[in-house]
């Protein structure tokens, strides 16, 4: 078996001394050094920045960040809290609050407000904490079947194949080839939850964890059981304190029912965006900096520790009990698809639609006026800007739809300032392991701060951003160059 | 096996890297240290697709090309980047690449975070750490762990542009298990490690 994992031996000892993180390397069997460059990389070991900070996300650079930097002490990446945005969060110590309705609400107590939530197939009307609440709704019937040996795995992979259900996270990948090949792969086998949500603009599957950690986990556990894994790793953002707490709740009832055929536990993310990357996720549990890796070989075949490993969305694994129940052919009809729809829409929150919504549908919904818009960014911070609101979201299609992020902007915002914002974000969250994204995001910010719109430099910056090592530094220029394109159909 | 380089017809052995074949910039690939793919001078383009020669194998069937237009786009720019940001002056070698590629660091205007202001770190009677002039390349920290010496007397320090090596707990090197061995300097492709007997 696999040696324990520094991360969280280092964090039972927060605040850290020398001391501390001696004992740490000592206890998880790495060299001193090994441990000090994890140290010098996350932020939660370097020290958290304190004080009263202004979430800064793509919506609260449209509501003029300078006015409202000015009642903060300093800035906080996106939280997922875009629908309630501008927000602000307070962090003494290791305590982290958000600042809502006039109140301070500790992290591990604050769920999104649960009308954000509209829809019905991935999003019941009710958010659903307790074990019996969900099998009074139909849940758990595909596990306890799965249990008694009267739903294969074989069955569980054949529905999602023909189900055609693609990667939630951003890549769009067809889940059942990944499966397959990890189902393939010698044992021991894993499966991690992709739960790192960090994209500005999105909080689909922060919402799904805290209103439905069940239907996550019998999602999770199905496909555990599919591709033959031994263990799962549910990797949740470390921000995303009652998440935690509601999955390790809803774990412990799984267990105490014989709902558990795996074991299954909870990681708290590295809290970086780059822990989203698969591979730098990978890195992470194993109690290393979140670097991506060169991939090949791929996760399915060397993963976790080497071995095969199924790396998963949170909303990806939410849909296999769905497409069991409603069946492939039904499900398939209308995919359900989470956007998290913000900016200047009366009603940001977030929407189940099916793939294949027009733009301006979605906006509709949360009572958005497309005439009333000087553009849209779609996918988040990997995005783009758009003005095409007859775009049907699907995948594979002429815009990257990402992880169903959708930011309106009104006429009035200027979306150099947005967009300043997201060039920021990149150099903040480059990790600097290959060459052009820590020197390309850099460039980008003096850039996009001086407007530059010279073809010759702009296409210089994303050619050469382009041959990042992973999406991170490939994405970072999409959204700027999409800028010079509506200003230019403008 | 048999595969296209810009167009002609190569045979090759089985596992040969295309960095053998072709003949790409590279920086961060040393054949000592298993570094490689880091600093993406030597991307080549294979069947569409962009991949470091340094750690992609020769397949049956590959068409490569080692000098599109996109490619010397890539290279120049980032080579303009990296002398815009690091004090090049003790790489010859980069100098020579930056000639080459007709490059003008310059016209990306003035930055005003960079590596350049990094004092040199004096702790020890052999060499220096001018990480001024360090690009970044963990060559030297994969020397003194895995790949060669195996003592780990560096590790990475920070994130994104100012990420470079230091040594554990930050400690001067004398404090750590370094002994000296001088590998760290063979690798560092910059002039940032050099002995002391080159300062004046
Ligand atoms: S592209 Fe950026 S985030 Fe990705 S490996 Fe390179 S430096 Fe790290
Ligand atoms: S000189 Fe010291 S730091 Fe350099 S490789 Fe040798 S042991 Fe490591
Ligand atoms: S000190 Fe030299 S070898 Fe080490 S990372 Fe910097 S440039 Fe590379
Ligand atoms: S030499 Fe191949 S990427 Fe650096």
């Amino acid at each position: 078996m696999e040696k324990p994992s520094l991360l969280p031996l280092l964090d039972a000892r927060l605040p850290l001394s020398e001391e501390k993180v001696a004992e740490a390397a000592r206890l998880a069997g790495v060299p001193l050094a090994q441990a000090w460059g994890v140290v010098r990389y996350y932020p939660r070991y370097r020290g958290l920045p304190q004080g009263r900070l202004l979430v800064d996300d793509p919506v609260a650079r449209a509501r003029g960040f300078a006015r409202l930097l000015e009642g903060a002490d300093g800035t906080h990446p996106p939280l997922g809290l875009e629908a309630l945005s501008p927000i602000h969060v307070r962090v003494e110590g290791e305590e982290r609050y958000v600042e809502w309705e006039g109140r301070l609400i500790p992290f591990k107590e604050f769920r999104l407000p649960f009308a954000l939530g509209q829809g019905n197939r991935l999003l019941p009307p009710e958010p659903i904490l307790e074990l019996d609440q969900y099998e009074a709704l139909g849940g758990s019937v595909f596990l306890r079947r799965a249990l008694k040996n009267l739903l294969a795995p074989e069955a569980i992979l054949q529905a999602v194949e023909e189900a055609g259900l693609l990667g939630r996270g951003g890549a769009a990948f067809p889940a059942h080839i990944k499966m397959r090949a990890v189902a393939r792969g010698e044992p021991p086998r894993y499966l991690v939850v992709n739960a790192d949500e960090s994209e500005p603009g999105n909080f689909k599957d922060r919402f799904l964890l805290e209103h439905h950690p069940f239907l996550v986990l019998e999602g999770a556990l199905l496909a555990a059981l599919a591709v033959g894994a031994s263990q799962v790793f549910l990797y949740v953002r470390d921000e995303f304190e009652a998440a935690i707490l509601g999955l390790e709740n809803a774990i412990r009832q799984l267990g105490e029912a014989g709902l558990l055929p795996v074991p299954t536990e909870v990681f708290p993310s590295g809290g970086l965006y780059i822990c989203g990357e698969e591979t730098a996720l990978l890195e992470s549990i194993e109690g290393k900096r979140a670097e991506p890796r060169l991939k090949p070989p791929f996760p399915v075949e060397k993963g976790l520790w080497g071995r095969p490993t199924l790396v998963q969305n949170v909303e990806t694994l939410a849909n296999l009990p769905l497409i069991l129940r409603e069946g492939p052919g039904t499900w398939r009809q209308t995919e359900p698809k989470l956007f998290s729809v913000t900016g200047d829409v009366a009603r940001p929150g977030l929407y189940e639609l099916p793939l294949g919504t027009s733009l301006e549908d979605a906006l509709q919904r949360a009572q958005g006026e497309p005439e009333a818009l000087k553009a849209v960014l779609l996918g988040g911070a990997a995005g783009v800007f758009t003005r095409d609101f007859t775009f049907p979201l699907r995948y594979k299609g002429r815009l990257p739809l990402g992880a169903g992020a959708i930011v309106a902007f009104g006429k009035e915002v200027d979306l150099w300032e947005v967009l300043l914002g997201l060039a920021e974000f990149f150099r903040e969250e480059s990790c600097g392991e290959c060459f052009p994204c820590p020197l390309g995001t850099a460039v980008q910010v003096e850039m996009v701060r001086r407007r530059e719109r010279n073809p010759d430099l702009v296409h210089s910056l994303g050619q050469t951003l382009k041959g990042s090592l992973c999406g991170l530094g490939q994405s970072a220029y999409w959204a700027y160059q999409s800028l010079l394109e509506v200003e230019g159909a403008a | 096996m048999r595969l296209k380089v810009n167009g002609q017809e190569v045979e090759v052995q089985e596992g040969t890297l295309l960095l053998e074949i072709t003949d790409p910039p590279h920086l961060c690939y040393h054949p000592h240290t298993e570094t490689r793919g880091l600093c993406r001078l030597c991307l080549v383009e294979v069947n569409g697709r962009l991949l470091p020669a340094c750690a992609t194998q020769a397949q049956e069937g590959m068409e490569v090309r080692t000098d599109t237009e996109d490619l010397r786009t890539l290279r120049k720019t980032l080579l303009e980047w990296l002398a815009l940001f690091t004090d090049l002056s003790l790489a010859p070698g980069l100098q020579g690449l930056l000639e080459a590629y007709g490059a003008h660091p310059g016209r990306w205007g003035r930055v005003p975070e960079t590596r350049k202001e990094r004092e040199p770190i004096r702790d020890n009677p052999f060499f220096l750490r001018d990480y001024a002039k360090c690009i970044n390349c963990r060559r030297c920290v994969d020397a003194c762990g895995e790949g060669i010496m195996g003592v780990w007397a560096l590790t990475l320090e920070g994130r994104g542009l100012l990420a470079h090596p230091t040594t554990p707990l930050d400690r001067p090197l004398p404090e750590t298990p370094c002994v000296f061995c001088g590998n760290c300097i063979q690798v560092c492709p910059t002039g940032a490690l050099r002995p002391l007997s080159m300062e004046v």
